[in-house]
């Protein structure tokens, strides 16, 4: 008996057995507990209350929602919310730290010195706060009739940013998008996949531009039959007695969201992609010089791509944090994931089965989303060792 | 007055880091077709002076001139000096995101404009001399040290360079990947190119240089044909450093 304890390989499976025999005891007692305790006190429990009318409406949605409408569409409202001001916060907050990162690199002093300010500013401060500070300034812009005109196709005023659109059903944008996101998949695929190594890359490039003609082509078409009928196909702002009529309207709310998250956002991704830089040797450079690239060739074709790549895990990681900074929208009056879940808890009582469903949705975004990233990661990451400089 | 036949010529030129002066005076006549080896303890200056001729350092004082162009502020002149010359670092410094293939092809697409079909021929042609065309779709990553230099090699060669420098090319390596690095360079030394190489390998040196050179403290102490240059040194800090490297 002493000898099989010995045994490492024995040893480590009875540890296992009982850790998790262990943990599965804990989790029946937990489940039973709250059972218990919830009769007591007379609340039911249980998941019927999603089929139930809400009552209630929402400012924003991408669906047609009306106060007839049950638990469980409200609760879809606000995760396409979430996923819809996520998407575009994490995209500009990509596009303002690839900027500041390389600023902070550029070794020229004024563009250093500004990206050095943009980060230590925006970095240091409470994301909270600075979702405050750009509500009260987007909701004291002047009135719609004084609103500022920008090129007659824009407008800016403290009910919102009105912006041009078109004439075509949310649906067909929506398919175009994942259409996109599947475009990408495929030639991500296609260009960093052993399986294609041996193709000639003329075929490559062929294969390459047919996938971005028929994703085009694609969004051409779903567009098309998307088409609202019996109007222009731009859909332009125009004022009318004391409001805007038409276009795209950006409530101040869902602006506040993404200013503040783009920006928040963007210094910490500033700040990976200038690690990033740092961490690719001045060799790699040095031999670019040597062959006479010019420096604009060197910082696309090698020090950038160099740079992604050394710093995809961590900026993994801060997608899935941004991704949970969406919950500011709380705080400003945007209806996302947890403001419905917060109205719901409110209306219906239903508090422990709704927090489930909230961290539930995050868990599975968050994961799905490091999931797909890792796989980026895994395509693009540098082969063999990198022992030497 | 340039010679036609030179193909660097470096007259009084001087290099410092901020107080520090690292090159003094260095005047350098090195014909085309000429092969150079340039030793000297760690620190002479030996890098510091081939890294000047391709401008990744910049000179303070004096003159550079390679193939008849000025190295001066000119831009023009700087890339046209880089087009023609060639470089082999110590640590390879290959792109590591890209095929050995795509790091032979990158320059002359960009550079020379060529077109993909015949940059690909023409660094198939430069791998098979080097010995490595089967690793043509690898990634440096997955070479050994001398395989990877070999691709460096080939990759500067693929500029169709008329000057190559070697910054130490074999330092980096295990002892035993040393000598199919030094079998490539022979070899290119055989073809006729102009070759200023920074190295250690007196063997080499021995081999196919047409002059060493003999730097220390920043300084060109002694220059000889290679025979003379290590059986009969004229200089007593030529005959020390030679005595440190021969001497076991």
């Amino acid at each position: 008996m002493l000898a099989l304890l010995k045994q490492k390989s024995y040893r480590d499976r009875t540890l296992q057995t009982l850790f998790v025999g262990g943990l599965a005891v804990m989790l029946v007692i937990f489940v039973m507990t709250a059972r218990t305790n919830l009769e007591a006190q007379g609340m039911t429990s249980g998941f019927d209350f999603l089929e139930r009318a809400t009552g209630w409406g929402v400012s924003f949605s991408l669906i047609d929602f009306s106060t007839s409408d049950s638990y469980l569409k409200v609760i879809w409202v606000g995760l396409l919310n979430s996923l819809f001001l996520g998407v575009i916060s994490m995209s500009f907050a990509t596009i303002i730290g690839i900027a500041i990162g390389i600023m902070r690199v550029s070794g020229n002093k004024m563009a250093e010195l500004i990206g050095t300010i943009y980060v230590e500013v925006f970095r240091n401060l409470p994301l909270l706060l600075q979702a405050f500070f750009w509500y009260a300034i987007l909701t004291t812009l002047p009135k719609p009739r004084d609103a500022y005109d920008i090129g007659g196709i824009a407008f800016l005023s403290g009910r919102g940013v009105y912006l041009p659109g078109l004439n075509v059903s949310g649906l067909s944008v929506f398919l175009s998008a994942i259409g996109l996101v599947i475009a990408f998949a495929v030639w991500l695929n296609l260009t960093t996949s052993r399986r294609f190594a041996k193709m000639m890359p003329k075929e490559k490039t062929a294969r390459a531009r047919s996938i971005w003609l028929a994703w085009g082509f694609a969004a051409c078409v779903v567009m098309a039959m998307g088409r609202i009928p019996d109007t222009p196909l731009l859909n332009l702002p125009y004022l009318k007695g004391l409001n805007f009529r038409e276009g795209i309207r950006v409530s101040p709310e869902l602006l506040t969201c993404i200013v503040a998250i783009s920006i928040y956002g963007g210094a910490y991704i500033g700040e990976i992609v200038r690690a990033g830089f740092n961490a690719v040797s001045n060799g790699q450079k040095e031999a670019g010089f040597a062959l006479g690239l010019t420096p604009w060739q060197i910082f696309t074709r090698i020090r950038l791509p160099l740079a992604i790549r050394a710093v995809m895990p961590m900026l993994i990681n801060q997608y899935v944090w941004l991704f949970k900074a969406t919950t500011i929208g709380i705080a400003v009056g945007f209806v996302d994931f947890f403001m419905v879940i917060s109205t719901s808890i409110n209306q219906s009582g239903q508090t422990l089965e709704l927090i489930a469903i909230l961290m539930g949705g995050f868990l599975c975004i968050n994961y799905t989303m490091a999931f797909a990233l890792n796989r980026v990661n895994d395509a693009i990451k540098l082969k063999g060792t990198q022992a030497r400089g | 007055m340039t010679n036609s036949q030179s193909a660097v010529r470096i007259s009084d030129m001087d290099k410092y880091y901020g107080t520090f002066h690292a090159l003094k005076g260095i005047n350098l006549d090195i014909a085309k077709g000429e092969k150079i080896v340039i030793c000297g303890p760690s620190g002479s200056g030996k890098s510091t002076l081939i890294r000047c001729i391709n401008r990744l350092e910049e000179h303070q004082v004096g003159s550079i001139n390679v193939l008849g162009t000025e190295l001066d502020d000119n831009l023009d002149n700087i890339d046209e000096i880089r087009r023609e010359t060639g470089m082999v670092f110590q640590h390879f410094n290959l792109f590591p995101h890209m095929t050995v293939l795509e790091n032979c092809i990158l320059a002359p697409m960009l550079v020379r404009k060529q077109e993909r079909h015949l940059a690909e021929r023409d660094a198939m042609e430069l791998l098979t001399k080097v010995k490595i065309p089967e690793q043509a779709e690898k990634y440096p990553g997955q070479l050994s040290g001398g395989q990877q230099q070999r691709v460096a090699i080939a990759r500067a060669l693929c500029m169709k360079p008329a000057i190559m420098l070697f910054d130490e090319p074999t330092s980096a390596l295990d002892p035993e990947m040393i000598s199919e690095v030094l079998d490539v360079m022979v070899g290119l030394a055989h073809e006729g190119m102009t070759m200023i190489c920074v190295t250690h390998e007196m063997g080499f040196a021995r081999q196919v240089a047409d002059r060493v050179i003999f730097m220390d403290g920043g300084e060109v102490i002694e220059q000889a044909p290679p025979d003379q240059f290590f059986d009969n040194p004229q200089h007593e800090r030529t005959q020390a450093f030679l005595g440190q490297i021969l001497g076991h």
